[in-house]
């Protein structure tokens, strides 16, 4: 993981916060960085406030209170857009125009040379399409050619907001693949979605927001948290009396099926095992047991309309 | 500049804009010369007109000596212009666009600058072709009719393509804005000619014949000032029919008035431009 010193802060914010004047709050005094060369992704539910925080990350949207930095500027200034490609929501093109004449069109808007547009539909496999009219393309194509256009200007910093929106399975692949890609080395993805397993697949750490709050952040095994072990046995209470004296009464909690759920490390499961059966208890069954994303999630934002 | 060249870069591919351009020549050489010369050469009604002039008289109009007149006084060149600044703006809102635009590294104000001196090049062309083409219709409409073929001076044909230039300016300022301030270009469109019929054109149009203290509120208003602008500049001399009176206000009026509505509209959309947010 890379350092974490505030030069690798590439995008910070401190209690940036959006207030409509309808009184309603999209992002609360959120407090986010991500750091060089992670691919961060942002996770919350429909209408937690992803896409309003990555737009005043973006300067589209004006924070109400708070600050940000982008790559070393404030958002939304050429300082800052020059590094940082982008794709908000539905990736928007010149329908009357070829997926390669929108990509020269924004290297002329960037002043990057045009062999950059080539190397980008080369990047997203879209050259034997690019001289066909974006009005044409399917969603898959269209996000391509987002992602294309991200990477017109070589950016150090890539923001895509629901980058697999709309796709169906085999380009959400394709995607989340060539995001993997996209974020190896120096360059810093900060990706949101409302879908766990791409960001459990493509992501370094996560940052999760509910209704405007960054709820909990870290790595995927941080969030996570240890895993632990399940025992089933009989009689009970004596199961109980045992484990309570082998591991601590602290470390023992009945789950509401029975079971007993042991915070300890896993690598003493055998352990326990022959401490039972020595004890003539009769062991059902002996498991780890690792939290999933999507139950930290749910514990999380209290949704499942998200996932 | 490279904001310009990109805006020109997508401008230039866009369809709408060719037939905004080209349609506003063909109706030009249409209604303001074919259909009048077919109907001044065929037919023979003298109902409405002076005793001793005939329809032949007003041949005259569509002859190369007048063919400014002609082309500065056509009614639907405005219509064009105020379509052309609101396709040029409200599709932005439409398509998308705008969120994908405001993400590169320009700053909005300069991509604004960008946009609107790509407006007023479409603008320049749409005279000039506008000019052109009727002047090749005046050619045609002189040949035809045996006529000796007299452009006017250099001078009075660079004043025409100065005021039309302006006058469709106005027009592509004003459609510009309403569709900056609406975020799309169907209201603007709607809203830019309900402003030209209801306003300008019922109230004034009619008001003012009924309440001579209108016309002063009315010297104002732009499209008053268009009127007085093209007015400046002449017209042609028809065989019986009395010269028009001079316009309400002189030229110099009406290019203060027009120049400040075009001024107001662009600054106020680059005001709007820059503080908004951009939710869609």
């Amino acid at each position: 993981m890379a350092a974490t010193n505030a030069h690798d802060d590439v995008v910070s914010t401190h209690g940036l916060t959006k207030r409509y004047p309808n009184g309603i709050v999209a992002v609360d005094g959120l407090d986010l960085v991500v750091r060089r060369g992670e691919v961060y992704g942002f996770l919350g539910p429909n209408g937690a406030g992803k896409t309003t925080t990555l737009r005043m990350l973006l300067g589209l949207i004006r924070p109400t209170a708070g600050t940000a930095n982008v790559a070393g500027a404030a958002p939304g200034t050429p300082a800052s857009l020059t590094k940082v490609g982008a794709i908000v929501e539905a990736p928007a093109f010149y329908p009357y125009m070829t997926g390669y004449d929108n990509l020269r069109l924004l290297a002329i808007y960037c002043g990057v040379p045009a062999k950059r547009v080539d190397s980008a539909l080369d990047a997203v496999e879209l050259t034997p399409r690019a001289g066909h009219k974006f009005s044409t393309y399917s969603m898959g194509m269209k996000q391509r050619l987002g992602i294309a256009a991200a990477l017109i200007k070589e950016p150090e910093v890539l923001i895509l907001d629901e980058p697999t929106n709309g796709l169906d399975p085999q380009g959400m692949a394709d995607v989340r693949n060539l995001i993997t890609e996209l974020g190896k080395g120096e360059r810093t993805v900060l990706v949101s979605s409302h879908l766990l397993g791409e960001v459990e697949q493509m992501c370094t750490r996560i940052g999760v927001i509910r209704k405007g709050k960054l709820v909990a952040e870290g790595t995927i095994d941080e969030l996570r948290g240890k895993s632990t072990l399940i025992i089933r046995a009989k009689p009970a209470d004596q199961a109980l009396a045992v484990l309570a004296g082998e591991c601590g009464a602290d470390k023992v909690k009945v789950t509401d099926d029975g079971a007993f759920s042991l915070s300890v490390e896993p690598a003493r499961a055998a352990e326990l095992n022959r401490r039972l059966v020595q004890a003539g208890i009769d062991v059902n069954e002996l498991r780890e047991s690792e939290r999933s994303l999507e139950d930290v999630f749910m514990e999380l934002t209290g949704t499942e309309g998200g996932l | 500049m490279r904001e310009l060249a990109a805006e020109l870069y997508k401008t230039v591919r866009r369809p709408a804009v060719w037939v905004c351009v080209l349609g506003l020549m063909m109706i030009a050489i249409t209604i303001g010369y074919a259909v009048p010369w077919l109907a001044e050469t065929f037919s023979k009604t003298t109902q409405g007109l002076p005793p001793g002039t005939t329809l032949a008289d007003f041949k005259v109009t569509l002859y190369p000596q007048n063919f400014v007149f002609n082309t500065v006084g056509d009614p639907l060149g405005g219509v064009f212009a105020l379509i052309l600044g609101v396709l040029l703006q409200g599709s932005e809102y439409g398509w998308g666009t705008v969120k994908m635009l405001y993400t590169q590294r320009a700053g909005r104000v300069s991509m604004l600058a960008g946009k609107l001196a790509a407006l007023a090049i479409v603008v320049v062309v749409m005279v000039i072709g506008l000019f052109a083409v009727d002047a090749v219709a005046s050619v045609a409409a002189a040949l035809f009719d045996g006529k000796m073929i007299q452009f006017p001076a250099a001078i009075e044909i660079v004043k025409g393509i100065g005021a039309l230039s302006l006058d469709y300016a106005f027009w592509a300022c004003f459609g510009f804005i309403l569709a900056t301030l609406f975020r799309q270009s169907a209201m603007a469109i709607g809203l830019g000619l309900a402003y030209a019929l209801v306003v300008e054109g019922l109230i004034f149009g009619f008001g003012a014949a009924l309440l001579s203290w209108l016309k002063n509120v009315q010297q104002w208003f732009p499209i008053a000032n268009t009127g007085y602008l093209t007015d400046s500049l002449g017209s042609a001399k028809i065989k019986g029919i009395p010269e028009s009176p001079p316009p309400f206000a002189d030229a110099t009026h009406a290019v203060i008035v027009l120049t400040a509505y075009v001024v107001v509209f662009v600054v106020i959309s680059a005001v709007l431009v820059r503080r908004r947010d951009v939710t869609s």
